[in-house]
């Protein structure tokens, strides 16, 4: 493989018993007519395509495949060690020969680590006239404010109008840290480790990726669902997943950290 | 990705293969192998998407008492123009202007801002941006987050 003006894309790693059917024919990454292949080396096996190598990477297509075929993967089993976006060596020997020979053994801890583990992603975000009404009920401030502004000109009224909205918004902010931790509350619990990310939009309560067992991912779903259920027409929440844990596979990389 | 293992009612379990999410997983995450074991990389050229602006201004507080003064209290329905549209335009002016007196915790990504509708045309207007916040850089993806992540090494 990789003949001249050609690369080796390199999506992760897996243990070599997978296959690539899930894969092969998803479209790859600066190529949509490559095929998605496994190179197997010493019980484990790196994802990999062609890729030509004069042409910049990182079109929108590009980054779905990505993702593709990481999470086609990760559906089927774990465990995935999903690599950063952009990773392309020389052939599939290069594969072979340095790649998964010199990082066996860090792989092979970090796929131990992962087996049997998934990543899901949560995002939830507030329904927006649900959640101003409750500003409302709750900052007497706010209504005041409104009330003022009520029947005056666009020009009149602008510092009230700063006022309102800074009060509306750090009114967000703070349902938004209760909020957040009541997600984290819930399916925590149902999970082995969490990330979550700052408050995403101004609307957004919380982006969160959670890393759960197979045996605990119907715990772990209902768990969302009943959230979701209580939060109905409040907050909207997504669920993604199973994903590769591109959160997770640094931790599960490092040799200083246990393994649960 | 897959189907629901079981029914979901109030969770939204649509995969997604918005760009805007896939931008939000996948940029930053996973193994950056050289750090790991030394592999010769080719070094091709990563488009770059620089997803960062800042919401939290005077135009976004501006915005917020209006869609909170056209809230009609009397009805429980959802006819105020709300906040899509909204962020729409915060996000137009946001990325250009840094305004001081930022909100801490209100900054945010074109991503973030984007996900919430989960349809194409929300994809297709996410297309466009990242597109239009595209440049070239170095060999790097760098897409900078309002938020720190614990890295390791």
């Amino acid at each position: 493989m990789a003949e001249e003006g050609r690369a080796c894309y390199v999506y992760g790693v897996v243990t070599e018993d997978r296959s690539d059917d899930a894969v092969r024919d998803l479209g790859a990454v600066g190529d949509p007519d490559a095929a998605v292949t496994l190179v197997r080396h010493g019980g484990q096996a790196a994802v990999v395509s062609e890729v030509p190598v004069d042409k910049p990477l990182g079109t929108p297509e590009d980054l779905r495949a990505h993702a593709r075929v990481l999470d086609s993967l990760a559906a089927r089993s774990s465990p995935v060690l999903p690599f950063r976006f952009g990773t392309v060596v020389r052939d599939t020997t290069a594969v072979t020969d340095e790649l998964l020979s010199e990082g066996h053994d860090d792989f092979a801890r970090a796929l131990d680590r992962l087996r049997g583990r998934s990543q899901f992603t949560l995002r939830a975000r507030y329904v927006q006239d649900a959640v101003l009404r409750e500003v409302l009920t709750e900052q007497p401030d706010a209504v005041r404010l409104r009330e003022e502004l009520q029947g005056l000109p666009e020009e009149a009224g602008y510092d009230q109008r700063i006022q309102l909205g800074q009060l509306v918004m750090d009114a967000i902010a703070a349902k938004r840290a209760v909020d957040a931790l009541e997600v984290d509350r819930r399916l925590g619990p149902h999970a082995l480790a969490s990330v979550s990310t700052e408050p995403s939009s101004a609307e957004g309560l919380v982006n969160a990726s959670f890393l759960v067992e197979d045996e605990r991912r119907t715990a772990f779903e209902q768990a969302a669902e009943e959230l979701a259920k209580l939060w109905n027409g409040r907050v909207r929440i997504r669920l993604l997943g199973p994903l590769a844990p591109y959160d997770f596979v640094a931790d599960a990389m490092n040799p200083a950290k246990e393994g649960e | 990705m897959t189907v629901a293992s079981q029914q979901s009612q109030y969770l939204d379990r649509a995969s997604s293969s918005a760009l805007v999410d896939v931008v939000d997983l996948i940029l930053d995450k996973g193994l950056v192998i050289d750090v790991y074991v030394r592999v010769s990389l080719v070094g091709i050229e990563i488009l770059t998407i620089d997803a960062r602006i800042v919401v939290a201004s005077v135009d976004t507080y501006l915005r917020f008492a209006e869609a909170t003064n056209r809230l009609d209290l009397a009805r429980s329905g959802t006819e105020t123009k709300g906040l899509p549209g909204l962020m729409d335009e915060i996000q137009e002016s946001g990325g250009r202007k840094k305004t001081k007196g930022a909100l801490e915790g209100v900054k945010d990504t074109v991503s973030d801002l984007l996900q919430g509708d989960e349809s194409d045309e929300a994809e297709d207007e996410a297309g466009e941006r990242e597109e239009a916040r595209r440049r070239e850089s170095g060999d790097r993806p760098r897409h900078r987050r309002s938020s720190s992540r614990e890295r390791e090494r």
